[in-house]
């Protein structure tokens, strides 16, 4: 049942449009790599590679923007398109359904912002020790895409502005609350993100830290994994269809 | 035609849903607390005699900045992409209604919304400042030259905004992909912009500012006469003031001229 | 009276302060019923509720001898024909159908899906990517994805909504013979054509209430205290008018077009004095008809009630 919708979901997600721009955003830090590449590198390259690349471009703006594009069309577009009855007018348990479309978001994020950001990455330390930074990021991005997914899979279950509350949540209270109030980053995927990456990157501290420490960072990433996913489900299961006639 | 302008300014501004209303409101909402946290900080230290000044009018603006994307990117898609999906934009066509005062007037609405949220807050600061001073008169005669840069800087920053949200949301039909598209638009080009400034031969990479949302805070220092911070990358990429005003003014210009573009293109 | 697949008691429906639907209560068995009413009559509402797709505000609703709010199980003997054209546009007519009988965990789904879409029909179509199809063809595929495992109980919201005459014959067809083979349908319509040729039974909701229930003959039978019309041809109009407008029966004639029209409050004194009346005025009846036998006429009495 899962493998259905999970495969139905897939190809319903590769349209042109929205293809299109995901390779391009996918395509803007390799890009960016390159020009530093081909400048004047007077930054240490792992420095650089961490905190501007990784930290300030990747997983601060391209992972967030990825998850929330995919994460909000795999059920809100359904929800809002009216398909979602067919889905739901069977047997099938809510909770497949919801774990079916939280793959799908997963997989299409990860696929974007990984290839992105191991190309990137490769081509701004190429010929330099990684310090654990490739594989650092690397499975935080994974990690973080899948709570980024569960997270706007859940909002879109519960309202139809799913996406422009995900941007909120992501430019104002990720970007500009989190910098402000040191406390809310307990409440942030972002830094559930970097946490995870600072497991693995064995670099000095000034070339990268991450504001939470690595363990708190993957509990609070498998408790909001599971709280977003539970509370999807259970408002699925009582999925309402709005007043027409 | 103007009365056009009007008529769609309340039709599209304020027209909506209620659930649909709450983001665009809570978003205008934040724009104001800034100014009322001074306004209220102030007010309880003028006993104390000391002056807090917490925010200064040219970088209240690039406060907000990131709210004022939101509050766009919230609204312009349903300004324009209404009309498409529901063909009612035959009906304004059919009328003796050009399709560039269609244009124009969609984006006046929305200029207008966005002064709402630029100037308001900023009047606010202005007053609230006033109101804690003893000597009211003398803050009024010092201060009232802040006058002109204030209502630059928010009519400025309105139409800069609002001119690409709308071109974006005119060329990108569905309504979720515009606002995922504007909020990236502005958020990347500052991104990159500020990393190529990092990055790459400054001389070369500043030009980037010139085709990101730093234009505003170029032209605002400028308005204001006031200086960048040490370390920002204005200060680095060290153009005259003037210039940001002329290359914001170009995007609006370019932008608007898009917009038209794609609505005279547009099958009706 | 076999058992109810369908019982409605007591249902109500409210959004803040609008009442969709107001203490609505029937059973329905095995055959089609038709749901009539003008639009936001409610009638959506109702047939959410009764899909699983809506919790009512008040009271119980039970198909099958179960309340279908979040028992997807039911699905398995409910089948839900929603009223909004999206369908999965990239598919085929078949892999659209295809994927119904597989989220229903069909022993052999392409049969099943062969079956269904022979029995709407669409064979020929089945091919083409749903996005092409007309809003009859989409109508006609949903039909077929509804019935593709072969439900008890089917819940059909305006199915005839942008169907052409011919297919809605078609359709209507199709819809009596399952009712035939036993299933319970209720569909949706604010057509009275449509409820009339297809619905052995109605259901009348005006302003989320239930107006009246039955077969459109019984509907009118129960209502009489309404008055009714008849138009006479006779031999002598004028003298005939004038006998019976003293008659107590009789609330008012009418002479036109070489007609007379008569409006009686009585249905049973009425026809019992006609015959009588007529032969003492010296007049020969050559035709009695009644002017509004039609759910139409019974309609629009029922709205404006």
């Amino acid at each position: 049942m899962i493998g259905i919708v999970f495969r139905l979901t897939l190809r319903q997600l590769i349209g042109r449009g929205r293809t299109l721009m995901m390779g391009l955003l996918a395509l803007l830090p390799v890009l960016v790599a390159v020009v530093y590449r081909l400048g004047s590198q007077d930054t240490d390259q792992a420095e650089w590679a961490a905190t501007v690349l990784f930290e300030g471009l990747i997983v601060t703006t391209l992972l967030p923007l990825a998850a929330v594009v995919y994460g909000t069309a795999v059920l809100g577009s359904e929800i809002e398109d009216g398909t979602a009855v067919y889905l739901l007018a069977k047997p099938v348990s809510r909770a497949r359904i919801v774990a079916a479309k939280l793959l799908a978001s997963w997989l299409a994020t990860t696929v974007t912002v990984l290839v992105s950001g191991l190309a990137a990455g490769a081509i701004a330390l190429a010929g330099e020790p990684g310090d654990g930074i490739l594989l650092g990021f690397g499975v935080a991005l994974v990690l973080g895409s899948l709570v980024y997914s569960a997270l706007f899979v859940m909002l879109s279950v519960v309202t139809s502005r799913a996406l422009i509350i995900g941007l909120v949540y992501v430019f104002l209270w990720e970007g500009l609350v989190n910098g402000l109030f040191a406390g809310t980053r307990l409440l942030s995927v972002r830094h559930y993100t970097l946490g995870v990456a600072d497991l693995f990157v064995e670099a000095p501290e000034r070339v990268f830290e991450a504001k939470l420490g690595a363990l708190t960072a993957l509990v609070l990433m498998a408790v909001v994994g599971a709280a977003t996913t539970w509370y999807a489900t259970r408002r699925l299961s009582r999925f309402e269809v709005g007043e027409t006639t | 035609m103007t009365l056009y302008a009007g008529g769609l300014r309340s039709a599209f501004g304020l027209g909506r849903r209620t659930s649909a209303k709450v983001i665009p409101f809570a978003l205008a909402v934040l724009a104001f607390v800034p100014a009322l946290v001074q306004v209220a900080v102030g007010a309880l230290t003028s006993r104390l005699d000391a002056d807090v000044d917490l925010f200064a009018h040219e970088d209240y603006f690039g406060y907000v900045q990131i709210i004022l994307i939101l509050f766009c990117a919230a609204v312009a898609p349903e300004l324009v992409g209404r009309d498409q999906r529901d063909r009612s934009i035959s009906l304004y066509f059919s009328r003796a209604v050009s399709r560039v005062d269609y244009a124009l007037a969609k984006l006046a609405a929305l200029v207008s919304v966005m002064l709402v949220l630029t100037l308001g807050p900023q009047m606010l600061l202005f007053v609230g400042n006033g109101m804690v001073e003893d000597d009211l008169d003398g803050y009024l005669r010092d201060s009232w030259d802040l006058l002109p840069p204030i209502l630059a800087g928010a009519l400025f920053l309105s139409a800069a905004i609002a001119g690409v949200g709308l071109a974006i949301a005119s060329f990108v039909p569905r309504r979720a992909y515009a606002t995922a598209a504007i909020v990236g638009v502005f958020v990347l080009t500052t991104s990159v912009a500020g990393i190529l400034m990092e990055t790459a031969d400054v001389s070369f990479a500043r030009y980037a500012l010139l085709v990101s949302p730093l234009v505003w805070e170029g032209a605002i220092l400028w308005f204001f006469g006031a200086r960048p911070d040490p370390g920002s990358e204005i200060r680095d990429a060290d153009f005259h003031g003037a210039v940001y005003a002329v290359a914001g003014v170009v995007t609006i210009l370019a932008t608007t001229a898009l917009t038209i573009v794609r609505f005279r293109r547009m099958q009706a | 009276m076999s058992a109810a697949t369908v019982a409605v008691r007591d249902v109500s429906r409210w959004y803040g302060n609008v009442v969709a639907v107001n203490g609505i209560s029937f059973e329905l068995g095995p055959g089609v019923t038709g749901l009539l009413g003008p639009n936001g009559a409610g009638k959506s509402t109702l047939l959410h509720m009764l899909s699983g797709f809506l919790a009512p505000s008040a009271g119980e609703v039970e198909v099958l001898g179960e309340s279908p709010w979040r028992t997807p199980g039911i699905y398995r003997r409910l089948g839900l024909v929603p009223e909004r054209e999206s369908v999965y546009g990239l598919l085929t007519g078949y892999d659209f159908v295809l994927l119904n009988a597989r989220l229903q965990g069909l022993a052999d789904p392409h049969a099943a899906t062969r079956k269904a879409i022979e029995t709407v029909e669409l064979a020929g179509a089945a091919g083409r990517a749903t996005k092409g199809y007309s809003k009859g063809m989409k109508q006609r595929v949903k039909v077929a994805a509804a019935l593709v495992h072969e439900p008890e109980v089917l819940v059909l919201d305006e199915p005839f909504n942008g169907t052409d005459p011919r297919q809605r014959l078609h359709m209507t067809e199709l819809f009596r013979r399952l009712g035939a083979e036993g299933r319970t349908l209720l569909f949706s319509s604010h057509i009275l054509e449509e409820v009339e040729q297809l619905a052995e039974r109605v259901l009348v909701i005006v302003g989320g209430r239930l107006a009246a229930s039955g077969d459109f003959r019984e509907i009118r039978r129960l209502m009489t205290d309404r008055p009714h019309t008849f138009t006479l041809r006779t031999s002598a109009d004028r003298r005939l008018a004038g006998a019976l407008v003293a008659h107590k029966s009789v609330l008012g004639v009418e002479l036109s077009d070489g007609r007379l029209v008569v409006r009686t409050s009585e249905l049973g004194a009425f026809a019992r004095a006609l015959p009588l009346i007529a032969r003492d005025a010296g007049v020969s009846l050559h035709e009695l008809r009644p002017t509004d036998e039609s759910l139409e006429g019974v309609f629009s009495y029922l709205v404006n009630r």
